[in-house]
Formats: C-alpha cells, structure tokens, sequence
C-alpha cells in the first residue's frame, strides 16, 4: 500500500541509481559505442517512466528494464538501416535530381516514421505495397513480379493498408 | 470507448478491402454505388476512406526511387543487425533464410536448440514460433504441421489457417491463438495464451481450450481443464518466475536452462522460493538464491555445481 502511494518519481529515482550504470554497460557491450549505449539507457528509463508499470511492484527490475531496452535497441538498429540505405540511394543520384539539404532530413524523417508504420508487415506484402503506392504498378504488374496470382496482391494490398490505418486507432 | 474502437476498426478493414477492389481494376459500377453508399452509412466510414486516402498521398509525396531504395532495402542488413542487437534470443536458423525468398508452402524444416538456448522463428505467413531450451521441431507449412519431437515450443498463429501441433499424446490446433506445449515422456501440457484452441487427445474426445486456460495429455487422454496466469512473464521473455515454489521444484526447472550438473541436500528442498529471474545468467540466479535463502554456492567447474545449507547461519 505504501508502495503504491510513493510517488513515481521517487521510485523510478531509486530505479535509475541502482540500475543505470548496469543497462548502460549491457547496451554498451552490444552498440560498442559509449555515447549511442548511453542515450538509449535514457530512452529506456523515460519509457519506463511513461508507462502503466507500477515500478515498486517490479520484482526484478533488470528484466523488465531489459525488456525495453531491448524493444528501443531493435527500433534503433531498424532506423539506422534505414538512414544507411537512405544515404547510399542520395550519394547514387545525380546532383541535380538529388533534394536540398534542408529537404533531406525532412524527407529521412518522414521516411523513418513510413518505414515503422510498415514494420511487422510480411516482404511480399511490404513490397507490393510500395510498388503499387511508388511506381506505381498495376496489381497485375506487382503479381508478375512477385510470381503469384492477382488476388493475392489484391489481399497484400488490403493487408497493408489495414495494417497501416490500424497503427493509429 | 471500447465499442467505438471495434467500430473504428471494422470501418477501417472495410475501407481497405473496398480500396484494394478499386485498385485491382476489378469494380464495376455497382460496386462503386455501394462504395458510395458505404461511406455515406457512417461518418466512421467516410473517416475511415479519407484515412485511407491521406496515407495514399503521404506516399505520393515522396521521390520515388529514393523512397523504395530506402524503405524496401535488402532484409540482410536489417536481420544482422537486429540479431547482433538481440543476441541469441532472435536467432534466425540458416535453412530458414534461404528459404524466406521461396514461397512459403515449399517450406520444411529441422529445428532444435541445445540446453540453455531458446529460438525464436518468423514463419512468412506471420505465424511465429519460439523454442525452449532442448526442444526440437519438425516443421511443413505445406502440410500446416509442426512436430513437437521434445521438449517445449509457443506458436502463435494470427491468421485464420490453422497449424496442426502434433505430440505423442495427441493434436493440438491452432488458429488467430497463441498457446505453448511443453512435452515430456509423461505427458505434455498445453497452455493458452491468447484465443481459442482446439484439442484431440489420443483418447476421448476432442476439447476446446481457451486463454488462460491449461491442460494435460497423456496416453489415457486429457486431465482436468485448469486455469493459469496467462499474463506473467515466462521462457518467452527469457524470465523464470517462482510464487512461493519449493526449492527443489525451483531447481529442476533452472536445471533444464543449464548444461553440466546441478545437485542440492535434502534438505533445501522444501526452502520456499519467490522471484522472478533471468534465464540469460542462470549463475546470477543461483547468486540470488544465495543472498536470499539459507544456503551457499559450491562451483568445482561451471558445470558441476552444488547448493549445501549455510554453515555459519546464525
């Protein structure tokens, strides 16, 4: 009871002192990099501090805050993939066709928040869905390519976009 | 509040269907009247359509080749880093990346995990499925089947295609449901996470398993439906929980997640044990139990370990 009354603060004060340094240096032994190791430990701590988990009533703290540390660790591996692939198809353009550097970053964020809304999709619907939204493919030029039926790319299609208009509810 | 959210999401799948049938080139006029129709019914629906509508244009937005160069980059780089970042719990097995750019009903597989080490599989059909430590599967997604050979596996199952778990005392049938089957020579038990299973036991008839629900088989058929915390932490997420377990109870599970020999007295055995611990370090689980109960760690190797009582307990 007097648990639950402590203010969350306090308590996630406590987790932070007994815990940080332990987090910092298991995300460090994966990213191999200080400064990456030690703003995902932060993430972590404030993603804890966001949600329901009543924190006195962890009973062994290190799993949950591995649990997502974990879950940010993926996000930020995904996004920097991205931002990897991004980089390669800017520095493979020519001059005049690539965007302002203003532009640029704009375009990467936008394409970061894209890439997470699409994220848990199967290959073959992710990309019959960009082909049709960025080539704009025709469902029989996607089935072509993808080797199977038109239906098929008519669920892929229905799959993705329920998948996407979902994210939001 | 929880209604509107269902309603939300069924005008949501709806637009989506209506919005593939238009794109494939396939709707005539009377599906266009009831389109309209459809979106005039409710103002969810028309919210739903001018979504559906808005996300379309996000994508028109942007620089094509840029844009797909980006977001449908090779998966390679994406699965390195994730299992680098992820370590062995997300382990992809070989067989299974060559086999992830064929269709999916040509798949088969062996697959199996040491002591100690847990795996974790995507199926393309967004099935996935988790081994425990020392299990083994035989897996065909042609044949929708998978064979429990040892040991213990979760499988979830968000599609309407049912996979068949086949053990040696019986099937159980998994569809749009989450459910772990842990198999000895004894029995096996099936617990249900999320949905509904269906049962057959080797003997008597078939039974319906839903969440939160367990069971076990064995050859003479299926024991008492009971019921189970489907919401605690458990070998999913690499935790072992104890509420109040005996000791020795406690140790034979811990034993089966580590290789080499684990042995204790007598007379630890009825010591009570409660917490939930990491699998990943099981030497740090046996560093707890020291600290909290009256009992010491002798290690002659890593893996010859035995737990006494504490001499100088006062």
């Amino acid at each position: 009871m007097s648990d639950a009354a402590m203010p969350k603060e306090q308590t996630l004060h406590d987790l932070y002192r007994d815990h940080r340094g332990w987090l910092e240096g298991w995300l460090r032994k994966r990213m191999g990099n200080r400064c990456d190791a030690a703003d995902l430990s932060q993430d972590t701590f404030l993603r804890v501090l966001a949600s329901s988990q009543r924190i006195a009533e962890l009973q062994e703290p290190r799993a949950y805050l591995l649990t997502v540390g974990k879950r940010l660790l993926s996000n930020f591996y995904q996004r920097r993939s991205l931002e990897q692939a991004y980089l390669a198809a800017l520095a493979s353009m020519p001059e005049e066709c690539a965007p302002s550097p203003e532009q640029r970053w704009l375009l990467l964020e936008t394409l970061q928040a894209l890439d997470e809304l699409l994220d848990g999709l199967p290959r073959a619907v992710r990309r019959a869905f960009l082909w049709s939204q960025l080539e704009g493919l025709n469902y029989q030029q996607i089935a072509e390519r993808l080797q199977v039926s038109e239906r098929t790319i008519k669920r892929y299609m229905a799959q993705a976009y329920e998948h996407c208009l979902l994210v939001d509810l | 509040m929880n209604s509107q959210t269902s309603d939300a999401r069924q005008a949501v799948r709806a637009a989506a269907q209506w919005l593939a049938l238009l794109e494939s080139g396939g709707a005539n006029e009377q599906d266009r009247a009831n389109l309209k129709r459809w979106r005039e019914t409710c103002a969810c629906h028309e919210q739903a359509w001018q979504k559906a509508q808005a996300l379309r244009q996000r994508f028109a937005d942007l620089p094509p080749a840029l844009a797909l160069s980006s977001l449908d980059r090779p998966d390679p780089s994406r699965r390195v880093v994730l299992k680098r970042a992820l370590g062995a719990v997300a382990l992809v097995p070989a067989a299974w990346l060559i086999s992830r750019q064929l269709p999916l009903d040509v798949w088969r597989a062996d697959l199996h995990t040491a002591t100690g080490e847990r795996k974790k599989v995507q199926l393309a059909d967004r099935s996935s499925l988790q081994l425990n430590t020392a299990s083994a599967v035989d897996v065909d997604v042609q044949a929708r089947r998978v064979k429990l050979i040892a040991g213990e596996l979760s499988l979830k199952v968000p599609g309407s295609s049912p996979l068949t778990i086949q053990t040696k005392f019986g099937n159980v049938i998994v569809s749009q449901s989450e459910v772990c089957v842990r198999q000895d020579a004894r029995g096996c038990r099936v617990s249900v996470f999320n949905g509904a299973v269906q049962l057959q036991p080797l003997q008597g008839p078939a039974l319906a398993l839903r969440g939160g629900q367990q069971v076990s088989l064995k050859a003479a058929g299926a024991g008492a439906i009971t019921p189970f915390d489907a919401t605690a932490p458990g070998w999913r997420e690499g935790v072992l929980m104890a509420n109040n377990q005996p000791l020795g109870d406690f140790l034979r599970e811990l034993g089966t997640y580590r290789p080499g020999v684990l042995r204790w007295e007598p007379e630890l055995e009825n010591l009570r044990v409660t917490g939930s611990f990491l699998l990943e370090d099981t030497d740090r689980v046996l560093a707890l139990l020291a600290a909290s109960l009256p009992l010491e760690v002798h290690a002659r190797t890593r893996y010859w370990v035995t737990l006494l009582p504490r001499k100088n307990s006062v």
